[in-house]
């Protein structure tokens, strides 16, 4: 219906992860806007009667916003390489397990990973725990 | 007045969690839901959806209407499935 994406999720998580590292460089209404659209899922009919302008100019704003956020994505890879670092801490983490290593040794190991590891995502891991989840 | 099902997104920064809420459509913004049916975390790997899949057909029964977001996860966790079954079936 609002979306043209075939999957909207993939999509959703997409600009919300790039809404993390970018937001502060789009403007004010740029970011409304995407919050309202993609942080709370909001339609684009809900968002045009909140802010009183027609669905075509809510569309427009977001359509443009995400190509803003995709044009810093591209030039500054930010998404990109949190991921990069990210799945390079699991494959780490991975063969560190096959090794045979003396029980301290293991652990001063796993210790680096787990810092690897939350130097982006703790305060994320901290919040879901407190969601109670 | 239409009540809706979406995601919404919690968790902190460059770590998104969401659940999946019903709320009514005329109380977006004060963060007010009706009831949480399930939750989905895209960090794990692979994603991890969890939805309570009587509480989601007995909202889609009674005519919530679920985001496009809403409606791939619930595709995904078989809910959407079972829900035309039933439909089907009246």
């Amino acid at each position: 219906m609002d979306r043209m994406e075939p999957d909207a999720l993939t999509k959703t998580t997409r600009i919300n992860m790039l809404l993390d590292f970018y937001e502060e460089l789009l403007t004010e209404k740029q970011r409304t806007i995407l919050t309202f659209y993609y942080r709370d899922d909001f339609s684009l009919g809900e968002i045009a009667s909140e802010f009183g302008i027609s669905r075509q100019a809510v569309y427009d704003n977001i359509k443009r916003a995400q190509q803003a956020l995709e044009m810093y994505e591209a030039k500054l890879e930010l998404l990109a390489r949190h991921e990069q670092t990210l799945a390079l801490t699991e494959q780490l983490e991975a063969s560190l397990n096959t090794l045979k290593l003396e029980t301290n040794q293991r652990q001063e190991l796993q210790e680096i990973v787990e810092k690897l590891r939350s130097i982006d995502i703790m305060a994320g891991m901290e919040a879901i725990k407190d969601g109670s989840i | 007045m239409a009540v809706r099902i979406r995601l919404k997104r919690m968790g902190a920064h460059k770590a998104p969690f969401y659940r999946v809420v019903v709320s009514d459509s005329r109380s977006p913004r004060d963060g007010r839901f009706i009831e949480e049916i399930g939750t989905y975390n895209p960090v794990a790997q692979p994603a991890q959806v969890s939805i309570n899949e009587e509480k989601a057909l007995k909202w889609l029964q009674t005519g919530a209407q679920a985001s496009d977001t809403v409606r791939d996860l619930l595709s995904k966790a078989g809910v959407m499935k079972k829900f035309h079954e039933l439909k089907q079936q009246k």
